[in-house]
Formats: C-alpha cells, sequence, structure tokens
C-alpha cells in the first residue's frame, strides 16, 4: 500500500515539480544577488577554528566569492603552516589542491612550481606524505597541462613506499591521454585490470580526449559506444570531453550538434562545462565561435565565480579581448552603484602589463556597460599598488581630461615603495611626475615620504634643484621644521620655545603636543619650562590652569592603547610633576579622569590626583546603628514586627515548611509585608498548591495593588494555575505581567514553552490554545516557532494529521512562522496523504519561497526513506546549500542514530552546490563512531579522495581514532602520534662548541642576572654559528626571558627554536608566564592566541594567567573574548583551579564597562534566582565586580548593582551580593555609603560566615587597619566573635595602630573576655616595640608555638 | 529611526567630552582635506585625521567641538564623497595609531 501511494504520489507532483523547480532557480538567484557583496558571516568561525579551519576557510571563501584563490592568499597561508612548524597531511593537501586551475592569475608553470615548492618544503619540514597527497599532486599536474612522465611517478610513489589507488590509475591514465598517448594509457588500463579495480566514467572521458588529441576523431567518437557496450551511460564529463576535443580543431559545428544532442537527452551541461569549452575555443585560436557559446550560458548565478576565474585566466594567456567580451556578457545588477564589478578584471590586466592604452579602452567600455561606476579611478589605484609609474601617470591625465581633481596624496603609494628602498632616483622621478601633472607636494609628502630618504634637509633641497624638481619654499621651510618635531629633537623644540615665548602660548603647545604625540617622549623638562617660565603664562588663569590645559591635551592627543601601554611611564612623570610641586586645577583633574575612564585605564586617575589642588575634604560623621529586637519582643512592645516577619517566612520557605510558614502568615495577617508574601506564594507554587497561591496572590494585591513579583513567582503561578484548570486565574497573571511591566527573559519564554508543551503532552487543548494566545498578543513573548510547536504538538499527539497541518499553517497565517512542519511532512508522507502534502507544499512554496519547500520536502523524504525523491528534489537545478540546514538534518540524525539517513543524505548532495562535504562526512564519521562501524568509516576515508575533499584535522582525528579503536592500521599521518614517535629518535651527538655553549647558557639562565641579558647574548652568538641547542636550554631561556619582562626577545628565541627543532612547543609555565606578560604589554589578541595554543597542545595554564588575561578583556568591555575563554577552558576550570565566579564577573564588569549595566545586572539577578543554579549562593561572590566598578567610580552601575543586591537580599533572601558590596564600600573608604546600606539592609550584619572570611583575608595584608576599623564601627557585634578580634589585633600590628590596639583590648577585658595567647603575645610585642609596659605577663614561647597550640586546640573541638 | 535616534544618544552620552565621528569607508581618493570639507557644512571642524602609509586605509575622525554639531553629522543620513558613501558613526574609544597625518589646527 505505501509502495503504490509513493508511485501515485510522484506522478501526481511532478509536472508541479517542473514548475517549481524552475521557479525555484529564479528565487534563488534573486537572493544571492543581494547577498553578493555582503561580507560572509566569518568572525565567530575563525576563532573557534584551529589553524587549518582558518587556513581552509580563507581559502574558501576566496574560492566560492571569486572563483579563485590569489597568489599572495595561497603564499600567506603557505607561509603559516611554514611557520606553524608542525603542517598537518591535511595542510599539505589544502596547499597542494590549492595550486591548480583555482589560481587563473598564474601562469600555468608558475602553478606548477608553486606545487612543487610546497611539497618539498613541507617534505622538509617533516610532514607525510600519503597516497592522497599524490594523487592531489597528479590532479594539480593535469589542471596545469604540466608535462611529466607518468611511469616516473609511479616509481617516485613506489619508491615512497605508497600504494597507488583507483584515484592514482584513473589520473594517470588523464595525464597519458592528455599528451595523445593512447599506448602509455592502455599500459596504465592493464595495470588496473589486473588489480580488478574498476574502470569508470572518469577513465572513458579520458579515453575521448586521448584519442582525439592522437588525432583520431572517430575512435574518440566511438568510445561512446564502448562504454555503453562495457554498461556505463556517458554523462556529462564524457560529453564535455567530446566537445572540448571538437572546439580545439575549431569543430563549431560539431560543437552545436553535440550541444544540441545533450540537450534533448536528460543530461545538464552546467555552465562551468560550457565555459570549458570557451576556453578550449580561445586556446586554439579560435575566439570568433566564443559568442555562440556565450548565447547558451544561463548566467546562474552560481557559476559568476567560474567566469571570473576563466576571464582571468585569459587575461593571464594575453587573450584580454576575449576577455573582455565575456566579462560584457556577465548578466550583473547594473543599478547598484556599489556594484564594481569589472574591478578583478582591471586589476589583473594592471598586474599583466596590458598596454596603457588598451586599459583605458576597457575602462571607457566597462562605464558604457555599467561594469564599473569609476574605472579609471581603480585602475589608477591598481597602478599605484603595483607601483607603475608610467601606468599611473597616463591615467592621471585621462582623469584630469574628465574633469576628475588629481590630489597630492595619489602620489604617496608610489613614494612610499621607493621610500623603502631609501631610492633617491625613484623619489626624484615621481616627483618630475607630479610636476609633469601640474601637483605641487604638500608639507606631507616632504616629512614622511621624502625627508626620510634623504641623510639631511639640506642634501634634498640640493638633490631638487640638481635634477630641476621645482618646489614652494614656504611649504618646504614648514616641512623642515614638523620633521624636526616628528624626530623628537628636544634641544630644537627647547631653543624654538625660548625663542618664540610669549608669542602664542597655544602656537607652542600645539608643536609640542605633536613632538610629544611623535616620539610619545614625555619630557618633563618642557612640563616645567611651562610651569616655571612666567613668559608662558601672563594671563589671569596662571601656571595652573597653564600646565592643566597642557596635561589634559596631552592625554587627550594619547590614544587609548597609547595610554594602556605607557601607563607606568605616565605613573612616573606624574609624580616627577608632583615632585615639582606642579599643581593642577580640579575641574581639569576631573576632565583627565573622564578621559583615562573612557581609555580603561582607571588605575591611573590616583596618580593624576595627586597634582589636583585643593584641601582635603573628609566628612566623617559618626552614627550608632540600631539592632533589631526579635519578633515576639517587638510584638510584646507593641513595635511593630513586619521586618522580622518577614525574615522569619523567608527562613521558613528555604527550609520549604509550608505549613508552618502558612500558619505564621495565618497568625500576624495584618503585619504581613509584600516580601512575605511573595515568598509564600513562590512556595505554593513549588509544592503545586494552587488554591493557596491564588488566595496569597490576592491578599498581596490588596495588601498593595502596585508590588510587583518577580518574573519567576509570576511564572511559576501561570504553571500551577494552568495546571489545575484555573484557566481565567492564569490568564489574569499573565495580563498582569504585562500591565506591570514585568521583565521577560530567554529564561522565562523558555518557561512558557514548558508550560505550553506540558498541557499539549496532556492533551488539554483549551488550555495549550488560550494560554499561547494570551502569551502573545499581550507581547509577553514573540510567537516563535518554538513557543507555537504545542499548538501543532497537540495534534500530532492525537493522530489528527488534517488540525495538525492546519494548524500549522494557522500559526503562519498568524505569526509567520511554520512549527513542527518537518514532523507533519514525515506523518503525512508515512499516511499517503498526498492532498495533504500538495496542500502543505503549494503553502510552503508560496509564503517561504521554494528553496525552503524543496528543503523541507527532501528532508521528510529522506526521514521517510524515500531516497528517489529525495534525490529528484536535491537535483534541482539552482538549489544550494544551506548548512545550517543540512546541520540540523545531520544532528537529528545522529540524536537518532540513523545510519542509513544520513549516509543517503551525504550521498545525494556530493553535487549540490557551495555544500561543505567535509562536515558532512564529519557528521557521518561521527554516527560510525557511535556505532564503532571501522569499515565504513574507511570506506569514507577513499571517497573523500575520489571527490578530492580536504578533510579538515578534526574529520582526521576522528576517523584515525574509530580505526585505532578498531585495531585497525591508520592509512595517513596523524600529527599527534608523528611528534610522541619523534621525541625517541636519537639525535646525532652535538659538538663540543655546541656542548660550552649550552652549559653556559644554562648557567646564564641559572644566575638570572642581567635581566637574562646574558643568556640571550650567548643565544644570538649560537645562533650566527647555526648551533641549535636542545628543547629544554630554550624552555629555560624563555622562561628566564618572560620572568624579566623580555618577551620581544623570548619571542625571538621561541620563534627560533620552533623553526629548527621539529615541534618545538612551550612547556605550561612558559605559555602561562608569556600570556602573563602580553597582557601586561596590553597584547591581548596575541595572549589569547598563546592561550589556545597552549590548551590544544593539552597544557594546562595557571589560573593567574587566564584570570589576568580574563581580566584584561573585562577592563577592555570585551565581552566577546571572555565568552570565547569560557569556551577554551569549558571542561579544564577544575584543573586550572578557576572558579565560575571569575567568568561572572569579568563578563558583568566587562558588560558594565560596554555601558550595558542592565545586561550585566540581569544576568547575575537570573543566575541567582533561577532553579537551576549552578553557582552556590553562598559562594556567589561579586566582590570583585563590586570593587572595580567602585574604583572605576561607575556611579550609574554602582546604584544599579546596588538596587540589584538589596532587591536580592530583600525579595530573594540572598545576602551574599549585599554583604559583599557592602564590605567592598567600606574597603574602598566609602563608610557614610556602606552605613545607609546596612540602615536599609540590616540582614548584613547577621552574615557572620562572610565578615570574617573578609577579617581573615584583610589582616593578612599590611595598611588594612582604617578599613578593619570602620567595620568594627558599623558592626559592633563583630568583637564577639575570637576570629574577628584575633583579625583586627593582627591588622592593628602590622599597621602599627598601637591606639586601635589599645582600645580593642580595653573593650575586651570590659567585656570579660577570655584572650587566647596569641592573641595577647601580638599585643604584648606591638606595645614592646612602641616602647610601652606590657599590662600583663608576655606569653613566653614564639609565635609559632601559640599559633599551633590555638590550631590544635580547634581540631580538637571539631 | 527612534530606535538609530536612542543608539546615538546612548553613544554620545558614552563619549561625552569627546565629539568625534569616526568615519570609516572613506575612498582612496579622498584625503583629509576632502573630509574637512565636506564636515564643515555640520559644524566646527577642530581636527580631522585620517592616517597614511602610501594608502590610508579607508578610516578617520573627525573631531568637532561640540557635541551638537557632531550630532548634527551622524543626523545626517548620507554623507558622499567621490561617489562613495561613507559610514559615519560616533567613535568608540580606539587607537589612533600608525605614520598619520592630522591637519590639526595651530591655533586650539
Amino acid at each position: 500500500y505505501v509502495l503504490l501511494s509513493h508511485l501515485h504520489f510522484s506522478v501526481r507532483l511532478s509536472p508541479g515539480l517542473l514548475g517549481l523547480l524552475s521557479q525555484a532557480r529564479l528565487h534563488s538567484i534573486a537572493a544571492e544577488k543581494k547577498n553578493y557583496l555582503q561580507e560572509e558571516p566569518t568572525s565567530s568561525h575563525r576563532r573557534n577554528a584551529s589553524q587549518f579551519d582558518w587556513a581552509l576557510m580563507r581559502l574558501d571563501n576566496s574560492v566560492r566569492r571569486t572563483g579563485r584563490i590569489p597568489k599572495t592568499l595561497l603564499q600567506k597561508v603557505f607561509d603559516n603552516t611554514c611557520h606553524s612548524g608542525s603542517p598537518g597531511g591535511n595542510q599539505a593537501l589544502l596547499l597542494l589542491r590549492s595550486c591548480g586551475s583555482l589560481l587563473p592569475e598564474l601562469k600555468l608553470s608558475e602553478r606548477t612550481e608553486f606545487a612543487h615548492k610546497i611539497w618539498d618544503e613541507l617534505q622538509k619540514l617533516g610532514t607525510v606524505y600519503d597516497v592522497s597527497h599524490y594523487n592531489a599532486l597528479l590532479k594539480v599536474y593535469l589542471q596545469n597541462d604540466h608535462k611529466f612522465s607518468p611511469t616516473d611517478f609511479l616509481a617516485r610513489m613506489e619508491k615512497g613506499n605508497i600504494q597507488p589507488n583507483r584515484v592514482t590509475y584513473q589520473r594517470l591514465i588523464a595525464a597519458y591521454c592528455n599528451m595523445g598517448d593512447i599506448e602509455g594509457a592502455s599500459t596504465i588500463l592493464g595495470f588496473m585490470k589486473t588489480k580488478d579495480l574498476p574502470v569508470t566514467e572518469a577513465v572513458f572521458s579520458a579515453l575521448v580526449t586521448g584519442h582525439a588529441r592522437s588525432g583520431d576523431m572517430e575512435n574518440a567518437e566511438n568510445i561512446l559506444t564502448v562504454m555503453k557496450e562495457a554498461g556505463i551511460e556517458p554523462g556529462p564529463d564524457t560529453y564535455l570531453a567530446l566537445l572540448n576535443a571538437y572546439a580545439e580543431k575549431g569543430d563549431i559545428d560539431h560543437v552545436k550538434q553535440t550541444l544540441e544532442k545533450v540537450e534533448k537527452s536528460d543530461l545538464y551541461l552546467m555552465d562551468r562545462d560550457l565555459l570549458q569549452i570557451i576556453l578550449s575555443f580561445s586556446k586554439a585560436g579560435y575566439p570568433q565561435y566564443v559568442p555562440e557559446i556565450l548565447e547558451k550560458i544561463t548566467y546562474e548565478r552560481r557559476y559568476i565565480p567560474d567566469t571570473m576565474n576563466l576571464i582571468l585566466l585569459l587575461v593571464t594567456e594575453k587573450l584580454e579581448d576575449t576577455a573582455l567580451q565575456i566579462l560584457l556578457a556577465c548578466p550583473i545588477s547594473r543599478e547598484s552603484s556599489q556594484n564594481d564589478f569589472g574591478s578583478f578584471f582591471l586589476r589583473h590586466c594592471v598586474t599583466m602589463n596590458t598596454p596603457a592604452e588598451k586599459l583605458k579602452d576597457y575602462c571607457k567600455k566597462l562605464k558604457e556597460a555599467q561594469l564599473h561606476t569609476s574605472p579609471l579611478q581603480f585602475t589608477l589605484q591598481c597602478a599605484l599598488v603595483a607601483q607603475k609609474l608610467d601606468l599611473a601617470k597616463v591615467l592621471m591625465k585621462a582623469l584630469k581630461e574628465e574633469g576628475f581633481p588629481i590630489r597630492t596624496h595619489y602620489f604617496w603609494p608610489l613614494l612610499v615603495g621607493h621610500q623603502k628602498e631609501k631610492n633617491v632616483q625613484g623619489i626624484v622621478e615621481v616627483l618630475k611626475g607630479m610636476h609633469e601633472i601640474g601637483v605641487t607636494p604638500d608639507q606631507e609628502t616632504y616629512v614622511n615620504y621624502v625627508f626620510p630618504c634623504f641623510d639631511s634637509i639640506k642634501s634634498v633641497r640640493a638633490v631638487l634643484q640638481e635634477n630641476g624638481c621645482p618646489h614652494d619654499d614656504n611649504v618646504f621651510s614648514q616641512a623642515e621644521l614638523r620633521s624636526k618635531a616628528v624626530n623628537g629633537n628636544l634641544d630644537y623644540i627647547l631653543s624654538f620655545l625660548v625663542d618664540l615665548a610669549g608669542v602664542n602660548f597655544y602656537c607652542v603647545c600645539s608643536n609640542l603636543l605633536l613632538l610629544l604625540q611623535c616620539t610619545h617622549f614625555l619630557s618633563y623638562q618642557i612640563t616645567e619650562l611651562l610651569y616655571k617660565d612666567g613668559r608662558y603664562c601672563q594671563e589671569p588663569p596662571g601656571p595652573t590652569e597653564a600646565v592643566g590645559y597642557f596635561l589634559y591635551n596631552l592625554i587627550d592627543s594619547m590614544s587609548d592603547s597609547e595610554v594602556q601601554a605607557k601607563e607606568e611611564r605616565l605613573r612616573q612623570y606624574f609624580h616627577q610633576l608632583k615632585e615639582m610641586n606642579v599643581k593642577i586645577p580640579e575641574n581639569i583633574y576631573r576632565g583627565i579622569r573622564n578621559l583615562l575612564d573612557s581609555y580603561h585605564v582607571p588605575e591611573l586617575i590616583k596618580d593624576v590626583n595627586i597634582l589636583v589642588e585643593r584641601e582635603k575634604t573628609d566628612s566623617r560623621k559618626p552614627s550608632s546603628s540600631d539592632l533589631e529586637s526579635k519578633l515576639e519582643k517587638l510584638k510584646a512592645e507593641n513595635q511593630p514586627i513586619g521586618d522580622i516577619l518577614k525574615q522569619l517566612i523567608v527562613m521558613l520557605c528555604s527550609e520549604e515548611n509550608m505549613q508552618k510558614a502558612l500558619e505564621l502568615k495565618a497568625k500576624y495577617e495584618s503585619d504581613m509585608v509584600v516580601g512575605g508574601y511573595a515568598a509564600l506564594i513562590n512556595l505554593c507554587c513549588r509544592h503545586d498548591n494552587a488554591e493557596d497561591a491564588l488566595n496569597l496572590k490576592r491578599e498581596f494585591d490588596r495588601l498593595d495593588s502596585s508590588a510587583v513579583l518577580d518574573t519567576g513567582k509570576y511564572v511559576r503561578l501561570v504553571k500551577v494555575l494552568g495546571k489545575h484548570g484555573k484557566l481565567q486565574d492564569a490568564i489574569n497573571i499573565l495580563k498582569e505581567m504585562k500591565e506591570k511591566d514585568v521583565p521577560v527573559k530567554d529564561a522565562t519564554v523558555l518557561s512558557f514553552f514548558h508550560i505550553l508543551n506540558g498541557a499539549a503532552l496532556r492533551g488539554e487543548t483549551e488550555t495549550v490554545k488560550q494560554l499561547h494566545e494570551a502569551i502573545v498578543t499581550l507581547g509577553l513573548a514573540k510567537p516563535s516557532t518554538a513557543l507555537s510547536s504545542p499548538l501543532v504538538t497537540l495534534y500530532l499527539e492525537k493522530d489528527d494529521l488534517p488540525a495538525a497541518l492546519e494548524s500549522t499553517i494557522d500559526c503562519y497565517e498568524k505569526y509567520k512562522i511554520l512549527p513542527r512542519i518537518h514532523d507533519v511532512l514525515c506523518k503525512l508522507i508515512e499516511k499517503g496523504e498526498t492532498e495533504l502534502i500538495q496542500k502543505a507544499m503549494d503553502f510552503v512554496s508560496q509564503e517561504q519561497g521554494e528553496m525552503t519547500m524543496l528543503y523541507d520536502l527532501f528532508f521528510a523524504f529522506l526521514q521517510t526513506g524515500n531516497y528517489k525523491e529525495a534525490k529528484k528534489i536535491i537535483e534541482t537545478p539552482g538549489i544550494r546549500a544551506r548548512p545550517t540546514r543540512l546541520q540540523w538534518f545531520c544532528d537529528r540524525c545522529i540524536a537518532n542514530n540513523q545510519v542509513e539517513t544520513l549516509e543517503k543524505l551525504v550521498e545525494l548532495t556530493q553535487k549540490l552546490f557551495e555544500c561543505d562535504r567535509d562536515q558532512l562526512y564529519y557528521s557521518l564519521l561521527k554516527l560510525y563512531k557511535v556505532n564503532d562501524d571501522w569499515q565504513k568509516a574507511d570506506a569514507v576515508w577513499n571517497k573523500m579522495q575520489e571527490e578530492n575533499i580536504i578533510p579538515r584535522e578534526k574529520t582526521l582525528r576522528l576517523l584515525a581514532e574509530i580505526l585505532r579503536n578498531n585495531n585497525q592500521e591508520v592509512p595517513f599521518d596523524v600529527p599527534e602520534l608523528w611528534y610522541e614517535e619523534e621525541k625517541d629518535c636519537p639525535t646525532s651527538l652535538p659538538s663540543p662548541v655546541e656542548v660550552n655553549l649550552q652549559q653556559g647558557l644554562l648557567n646564564a639562565c641559572h644566575r638570572r642576572r642581567n635581566k637574562g641579558k646574558h643568556a640571550f647574548n650567548i643565544f644570538l652568538t649560537a645562533k650566527k654559528q647555526n648551533i641549535v641547542f636542545d628543547n629544554e636550554t630554550y624552555a629555560r631561556l624563555i622562561n628566564l626571558l618572560l620572568m624579566k619582562d623580555n618577551s620581544t626577545q623570548a619571542m625571538q628565541v621561541k620563534d627560533f627554536a620552533e623553526t629548527h627543532i621539529k615541534g618545538f612547543t612551550l612547556n605550561d609555565a612558559a605559555n602561562s608566564l608569556l600570556i602573563i606578560t602580553q597582557v601586561r604589554r596590553d597584547y591581548l589578541k596575541d595572549a589569547l592566541t598563546t592561550l589556545k595554543t597552549a590548551l590544544d597542545l593539552d597544557q594546562i595554564p595557571s589560573r593567574l594567567a587566564v584570570t589576568r588575561l580574563i581580566q584584561a578583556c573585562a577592563l577592555k568591555g570585551d565581552t566577546e573574548s571572555i565568552h570565547d575563554i569560557q569556551k577554551l577552558v569549558n571542561g579544564l576550570e577544575d584543573s586550572i583551579g578557576l572558579s565560575r565566579m571569575v567568568f561572572i564577573n569579568n563578563i558583568a564588569l566587562a558588560q558594565i564597562k560596554n555601558n550595558n549595566i542592565d545586561v550585566a545586572i540581569e544576568s547575575i539577578e537570573n543566575m541567582l534566582t533561577s532553579e537551576n543554579q549552578t553557582v552556590d549562593p553562598q559562594y556567589f561572590g561579586l566582590a570583585y565586580l563590586f570593587r572595580k566598578v567602585i574604583e572605576g567610580q561607575l556611579e550609574p552601575a554602582l546604584k544599579k548593582i546596588s538596587i540589584m543586591a538589596e532587591r536580592l537580599a530583600n525579595q530573594f533572601a540572598v545576602y551574599k551580593p549585599v554583604t559583599d558590596l557592602f564590605l567592598q564600600l567600606v574597603d574602598s573608604g566609602k563608610v557614610n555609603d556602606a552605613r545607609a546600606l546596612l540602615q536599609r539592609c540590616g540582614a548584613i550584619a547577621e552574615q557572620m560566615p562572610i565578615l570574617l572570611v573578609f577579617c581573615i583575608r584583610n589582616c593578612q595584608r599590611p595598611g588594612k587597619a582604617p578599613v578593619m576599623k570602620s567595620l568594627l564601627e558599623l558592626i559592633p557585634e563583630l568583637i564577639d566573635k575570637e576570629e574577628a578580634y584575633t583579625c583586627l589585633m593582627k591588622s592593628y600590628v602590622f599597621d602599627n595602630d598601637v591606639t586601635s590596639a589599645k582600645a580593642l583590648y580595653e573593650s575586651l577585658t570590659a567585656k570579660n573576655v577570655k584572650l587566647n595567647d596569641l592573641f595577647l603575645k601580638r599585643y604584648a610585642v606591638l606595645l614592646k616595640n612602641a616602647g610601652e609596659s606590657v599590662p600583663f605577663t608576655e606569653p613566653p614561647e614564639s609565635f609559632e608555638f601559640y599559633a599551633k597550640q590555638l590550631k590544635e586546640s580547634k581540631e580538637t573541638h571539631l | 529611526m527612534a530606535a538609530s535616534a536612542a543608539r546615538v544618544a546612548v553613544a554620545l552620552r558614552t563619549n561625552i567630552g569627546r565629539p568625534v565621528a569616526f568615519v570609516r569607508k572613506i575612498p582612496w581618493t579622498a584625503a583629509s582635506s576632502e573630509l574637512r570639507e565636506h564636515f564643515a557644512q555640520f559644524g566646527h571642524v577642530r581636527k580631522c585625521t585620517v592616517p597614511f602609509t602610501g594608502f590610508h586605509k579607508g578610516m578617520g575622525w573627525i573631531h568637532f567641538s561640540s557635541e551638537e554639531e557632531l550630532h548634527n553629522a551622524l543626523q545626517q543620513e548620507n554623507h558622499i564623497i567621490d561617489g562613495v558613501k561613507l559610514h559615519v558613526q560616533p567613535q568608540k574609544p580606539k587607537a589612533l595609531q600608525g605614520d598619520q597625518t592630522s591637519d590639526e589646527e595651530k591655533d586650539f
């Protein structure tokens, strides 16, 4: 029955499909046009990808966008690969594959040369080649028409102990055939037959070419018959071979006939194939037939890159007129002014030295054809980049004729090239050219590009005169002055200052700023001169104003990274100014403070602060804080008990004691406050007690109708009420959420989904519908696919397919989404509901486009095992890969272990345009791994070669893992293995010189003197003599240099070691040190890379290094990097010793720095109030965040954080944040703010464990006595705790604060506290040192003794 | 429209005291004098910087003398020089590095 219905189905759908297919094509072309010039969304990819993924992506993107790889890009990737020191097999494969037709800008011979260079270089670096590499090299030879001896090639493989496979033989046959050597091809064919390898279409296509090139067209044509007899239908590849053969002979008639024949068959020649025919015609000298083939090209959007590739190739082959012909035929959108499609052509013409007059003509034609808005300007730019002065001059003259101004800076690119080489003659030529065009050099031209080439400015004048380059004397002198300033000629400027004094202060100042800016030279001499020399500041404001203004402008003129880099020098500078008694006014100080803040260097503020001219104001009002009494006591005294009642209820709630809490509420109903109700409501919801929850909510509203619960509580209410059939009440809660503007977060929406889905699974139609309706119409959540899927689930669960489809369509009509369409489709196909399928498909294609419809249908057919139908769908012309949809389906298959389905998906998408084959094979391997199926995994490796796919490292690793797990040999090189083997290889014995130098270096490292200078010098000596030390020695040297903060030299050593010792890597400690150094120097990107490298090596970086990096990112507001780090160290947190709080604190700080205060607060609050907390609120320490916010004087943030902390305390009984905030306020001397906070939130005083930890930590550092004193004043109860008073004493002793120590001792003895010996010993020593008498017998033993005693006594207590 | 205005307002708040426009996608044919000329219509251009090393990198900074002037410039939808549309946004604190030429005024 099922089969029959399929047959019926495919017949019914086919005519419709045909129409859809052609529409789909149009649709996708339109979509592509829109996206063409937009950049690829690659950033997030790039960061997570390994070196190889990065390279692959760069090359791949280039190919996809432009049909080619620029030589510079390939060179760059190659250099990077070599530099990484350990090029893997797949990297080699990637590079080799790129050396063929993907390099149309290079001559064929140069391409092959490049491939050989890569081959040899990588081999030297230790890359191990396998059969896939030889096959890739063969492909390159074929693409580059490289003449070589196939037998030699086979011999080479044999020597390398590599077994050729089917792909190798196929390509060797093609090589013989390209040379017209049928005999050679037959020999290889013989090999294949003896090895029982199948003869594929590829072999027959090659034979067509072979016969044709040997001059035997008849036999070439006959191959097709032979094929058919052998049971292989000639496909597009065979016909293309035949077409090319005709084209090479200039036989347009046969080409046309054959094309017609193909058109009539059900075969389909792609544009790419037609372009091949054009190339064959052009190269064979028959450009006259090109237009006839161009007519047949459909110009499908996806073939534009191929067309570009061909155009470039033709230019390279000096067939640029044909190239232009093809370019002009390209149907590129001509309306958009941004579209300068012809650029690639013009640029390449410039590179290939197309004659200037021809180029001018091309520019004109491109402009007329609207293929370029400003072709002359663009070509000029190319000429300038390529340093082609003569061409540039012709183009500038042409531009001038068109009335376009020729500006001075057009000549700078030409000058800069000569300047780098100090080529005086070149410079003179350009200056002459400027004169010729009628452009006068300006100051910048002289200062930046001309002067640097000469020894002195005098000689410039002379040379210019000699060569007859006229110059404006005025401009020239100004340039000279400026040049002096730029070069930091302090003496010159100082004399200049003295001479000009009193003329115009600000004018002088501007020059000074220039000087400082250019040289980064912070000269207090200059500042002093300004401050002390009355001549500069005769005006009323006086020197204070002038210097302040100067400093402000100095900092203003520096960039943030400059200020960050020069932090220490600026600090010294400010202190120098302080010593010179220089003062600045407070208002200017505030300006500087804001600047420093915006530069993220708040650390410097305090250093500027010391310069401020003002009296110290410190208003400390002593006030007493009250203690709360216990509930009954208050009640008895007829006092208000609201607060304490609330606290009690909150506590009961946290103990889940609903009974008692409700009783208490009933008893003291009149004293209930909002907070108590909130906690109770939540408790009842948790206990699924809808009745009481609803009643409490009503009482809550009566108490204060404006009071707002937090989001979580509302959601829980909705859930409980909905579940218990109180639908209207639930909706009322939703309405209230809207009215009171309760914040709805992602988590809230997820909760809504779960509420709805639960109801759907229980089959509660009304509940689902009404709640969904309310949520959406109230605007609490967007009607997303996920949120709306329960509407469909309802019917799918009941197997009511028409209603399910109806519901999905209904969702689309209302909300433009199609929830669960895949599941609906699958069920429809399973049940053979053809009419409903037709309906669904019509609807989808009409509403969401054919492409979406095709994918929906494709997946549904795959899922239900209708592979034939699936194949038809995915072969639709114009369809292209949609990576996210494909990945979605792969993941689904893996999750459900659907091996066959996934295999079919991979098979059917082989020719899908822009399909990431490796990614699909990777998914397939993942599934094979789950099933431990090594045979199938091994087959994947062969298939990938045949498809010419470069596996990513992760794919290879996965494949190797599967094979190894099954005790199979791995037929390729896996990098990690190779290095382990390498270690065991004995190296040749070092010479005595080497040993001596190495020993010397190690000794120098050991002594650690001179910042490692000595050791580094030995390294340099050895380097000169080409002596290479062992791993260990370099590692030691690098560590030393890093410790001495010589990161530049350290990197130098590292680079040398990496290039000379295979597999040299820094160890854990060195990488950690490197990260710390990089962070200190503000090279955060590099630090991040180092971290990645370390983690890739399975190292565990130090906690300090990771923390420093995270903190530095946070101070920069770089949330993204912190998230990246979090992902990188995911799973290693415990080994590193990294608390989740580090991330939480720093992400929040970064968000605050970005002015996203609300986001930061919301996410913290969310973490603390959500049901599945990842960090126990007790350990949710935000002290770091608070400290940074306070230090940074980020007032708005501080205010909001404070509100958050109080809310958490009052509504959720989470007291840790508010206590931390309080302590940080105390710690930073904001005692008044701390006091106010304490008054608002008395519970802080009860957080003894937190307070005590603070005491214990603080008393270990000097200078904390005032903080401890303030804390004791604010919370006098602290003194009752032994830990606290011990810490206090310790702190006072640390800071030699005898007075406070005495007061402490006296208050304790007044309370009759029994003091321990350690405490007394400390106090006694303090008194003795201060020359005072000790009022008790000093404990006789040592500190250690009493410390140990105290510790032991505590342990026995436990 | 309202949203973009709000974004501008937020950005302005973070840059108090530094009314600087950050300009991207400057065509290679234009340099600081062309920029200065264009932006003069919105107010007094205190400083205009376009870093050069042979070519510039398409980026520049316009220092206005007041927030209002910066705001005027940001309000304008299209900024076109030599037929190319510039991208203008308030400056986030960011580095000004490299060999740069600026026509900073001598009498600030």
